[in-house]
């Protein structure tokens, strides 16, 4: 067995099970650690499929900073004392999501993808690499996009501090 | 190599996974879990597709969703943080104040 294979089936039978751990674990902390694992499996997803970049920024951004917001919310909002799961719900939504992943999985093996190519063979990544080959994509053709999310980024703290701050709530209640 | 048609469907069902848990779920913040569980599934498809079709605007866009998924982090969890400062709940079901 191939390297490659090896550690496309070690990365994605454990992310799949840190999912599973995400979505039903009851304490809300073991939760954010298993969303952790996930991450750093899909990073080394992303690794395995060649996209350097993208995996390194997976890490930095997704499994340590968004992470770090989560931990300091769980921190100041307590456990609540109710069902973790909703029974009725989950009777309905897993034969649901089982339907809809059957659909998924029929539809990406046998779909017939248009295979129209771009310019980055494999030759040229290898020769450029791929941190060159993103960027270059992305201070071009998608500059415009890149402002965009710079000024997403800056509205968001602005919002982020506004909700969160604590004195309207007491201007509220005044 | 690994075909691409298997991360494609690893991205399914991570995306099932990820829908479930916002269904079943009741804890705000295990709903917004389960949503960057969706986003990381799209994420591997996009870099999925990159590798069939010898292209990189598929990374590009998850440059964007990494971006987009920090906002929505910030902005979601500050909204949890004003509801449990109102209320102090958590719970979706009793978050009914809109219900006629």
């Amino acid at each position: 067995m191939e390297l490659n294979n090896v550690a496309f089936w070690t990365f994605s039978s454990l992310a799949v099970l840190s999912a599973i751990g995400v979505v039903f674990f009851r304490n809300i902390i073991y939760a954010v650690l298993s969303l952790i694992s996930t991450l750093i499996m899909v990073s080394g997803l992303f690794f395995n499929m060649g996209a350097e970049l993208i995996g390194a920024l997976q890490i930095i951004i997704y499994a340590v900073a968004i992470v770090v917001f989560y931990v300091l919310v769980i921190s100041t909002v307590p456990e609540d004392k109710g069902q973790t799961v909703d029974v009725n719900y989950m009777l309905v939504s897993l034969p649901v999501g089982f339907l809809i992943f059957i659909e998924l999985a029929y539809v990406a093996l046998y779909g017939a993808w248009k295979s129209n190519t771009g310019m980055f063979t494999p030759e040229v990544v290898k020769e450029m690499g791929n941190v060159k080959a993103v960027a270059s994509m992305l201070f071009t053709k998608y500059l415009f996009p890149f402002e965009v999310a710079s000024v997403i980024l800056l509205v968001a703290m602005i919002g982020a501090i506004i909700i969160g701050r604590k004195d309207h709530v007491l201007d509220e209640e005044a | 190599m690994v075909p691409y048609e298997y991360y494609v469907v690893l991205s399914g069902l991570l995306m099932v996974l990820g829908l479930v848990g916002v269904i079943v779920r009741k804890n705000i913040i295990a709903m917004l879990l389960s949503t960057e569980l969706m986003l990381n599934a799209v994420n591997i498809a996009f870099v999925a597709f990159d590798m069939k079709l010898a292209d990189v605007s598929g990374q590009v866009f998850v440059f964007f969703i990494l971006t987009i998924a920090a906002a929505e982090a910030a902005v979601g969890l500050g909204l949890i943080m004003a509801i449990y400062r109102l209320r102090k709940d958590v719970d979706v079901n009793t978050l009914t104040e809109l219900k006629l």
